[in-house]
């Protein structure tokens, strides 16, 4: 039933004239969905992924890519093969590095995520470079960021709606979508999600056969730095400390130990981040 | 050749970076062994809240050299660096980068241009979808990952995820 006023609903505003009207009538349809979506549940995959590629765009827009093909690349190598050892072996996993001097990692739903110059300076491995990739993978594996924009409820996101929103470029729900995505990259998600991306993430990088210990490593490396630091200010403002972060991949330790001879990398890591 | 090349090129550069000392603090009392291993020799017992310094890691493992000169190995989570209470010093740059690219020689031109990834930065971004293609024109797929990791003898295994508190 709410289905058949769903889909009434879009084929009169797809019928409206002008597109003031139309953009109009997407925002009425989104608010009065809301509470229908809210009991239907799960965003369908195709939705999660539209609104992933927005973000993403959105974080692109932040900081372009770093303008060197070699490292690209190889970042996408790294993450595709992690991403093949999880549950979601099949989204169109995207990896970049943005050209940002500040130290910080993302995830946007649908398998995109980004690591910064910043941040991969620091790195001495590709199994560190693994750790980090493989806990924002984790985000999107557990969907943390799609359920603190359902939870929100900000945004209308109602199985076709959104994709309707996001393919109308002017759309007002298109910009309502990008204003919580960037306000939720500042705000952080919730520190419980945190922890169980790096409770995940060492596993999936010990899965992939990195030594899992790549990811305490950098979070060592954030710790000793000076916590002021300019370049630390948004990682450190969105993510539980680095000393609480170790205190709780402490626990896994008899896992992580059964792993840690596996490989490093440190000279792929180094030998491709030196070519231009 | 080249690859050769770089990679002497690249370990030069990486061999002095590892072995820098870095200062670090025991947070639990522990033993120094001879090797990366539990069932290796110890070489001295470690109070809690030791000075030492942090030389290279190894796995599980960081390689330390004690305020008494002894040198040896710690299990890597029993350290914290630049230990509490006492201040770390140094800043990455990145304000002050940021500042000069602010205020510039031209201006409020400069101010403009600047993008990155600051909570006011990320608050004023707006898509851009030519980066995102660029992006996916990069993108591995599953087949090409697989040998990617083959070419370094990255050998999958199965492994189940871990329960909350374990």
């Amino acid at each position: 039933m709410r289905r058949i006023v769903l889909l009434l609903a879009l084929a009169l505003a797809a019928a409206g004239p002008a597109q003031a009207q139309f953009r109009l009538d997407i925002n009425r349809i989104i608010d009065t969905a809301k509470s229908a979506q809210r009991a239907a549940g799960d965003v369908g995959e195709k939705d999660e992924i539209e609104i992933g590629r927005e973000l993403a765009s959105t974080l692109l827009g932040a900081a372009p890519l770093v303008a060197n093909e070699a490292m690209q690349r190889y970042v996408q190598s790294v993450g595709r093969w992690l991403a093949s050892q999880t549950e979601r072996p099949d989204l169109p996993w995207q990896f970049g590095v943005l050209d940002a001097p500040q130290l910080n990692a993302f995830a946007a739903p649908g398998g995109f995520i980004f690591v910064t110059r910043g941040l991969l300076e620091r790195m001495r491995s590709e199994a560190e470079l693994a750790g980090v990739l493989a806990h924002e993978i984790a985000h999107v594996l557990q969907k943390h960021h799609l359920k603190a924009i359902q939870k929100s409820g900000q945004v209308g996101l109602a199985t076709g709606v959104l994709s309707l929103a996001v393919q109308d470029r002017n759309s007002l729900a298109r910009d309502k979508l990008i204003a919580f995505g960037t306000e939720m990259y500042s705000r952080g998600l919730d520190r419980g999600d945190e922890l169980e991306a790096d409770r995940l993430g060492v596993v999936i990088a010990a899965r992939a056969g990195y030594d899992p210990y790549g990811l305490p490593a950098v979070l060592q490396t954030l710790q000793a730095m000076n916590p002021e630091d300019s370049g630390l200010a948004l990682m450190f403002k969105t993510h539980p400390k680095p000393a609480e972060r170790l205190e709780a991949i402490e626990k896994q330790s008899p896992l992580l130990d059964a792993y840690a001879g596996q490989l490093q990398l440190e000279d792929r890591f180094s030998s491709t981040l030196s070519q231009k | 050749m080249r690859t050769l090349a770089a990679s002497l090129l690249a370990a030069s550069i990486l061999v002095p970076a590892a072995c820098l000392a870095e200062p670090a603090t025991v947070i639990r009392a522990t033993e120094l062994k001879k090797d990366p291993a539990s069932d290796a020799p110890t070489v001295a017992p470690l109070a809690e809240k030791a000075k030492v310094d942090a030389l290279e890691r190894k796995g599980g493992w960081t390689r330390i050299k004690t305020e008494a000169g002894a040198e040896g190995w710690v299990k890597m989570l029993a350290l914290r660096y630049a230990g509490t209470g006492e201040t770390k010093q140094g800043d990455s740059g990145v304000a002050q980068a940021l500042n000069i690219a602010r205020t510039g020689t031209s201006g409020a031109q400069a101010t403009t241009g600047v993008r990155g990834l600051d909570p006011e930065q990320l608050a004023n971004a707006r898509p851009n979808p030519a980066e995102l293609k660029k992006m996916e024109g990069y993108a591995a797929s599953k087949e090409s990952a697989a040998g990617f990791a083959a070419n370094a003898s990255l050998q999958p295994k199965s492994i189940a995820y871990p329960k909350e508190g374990g």
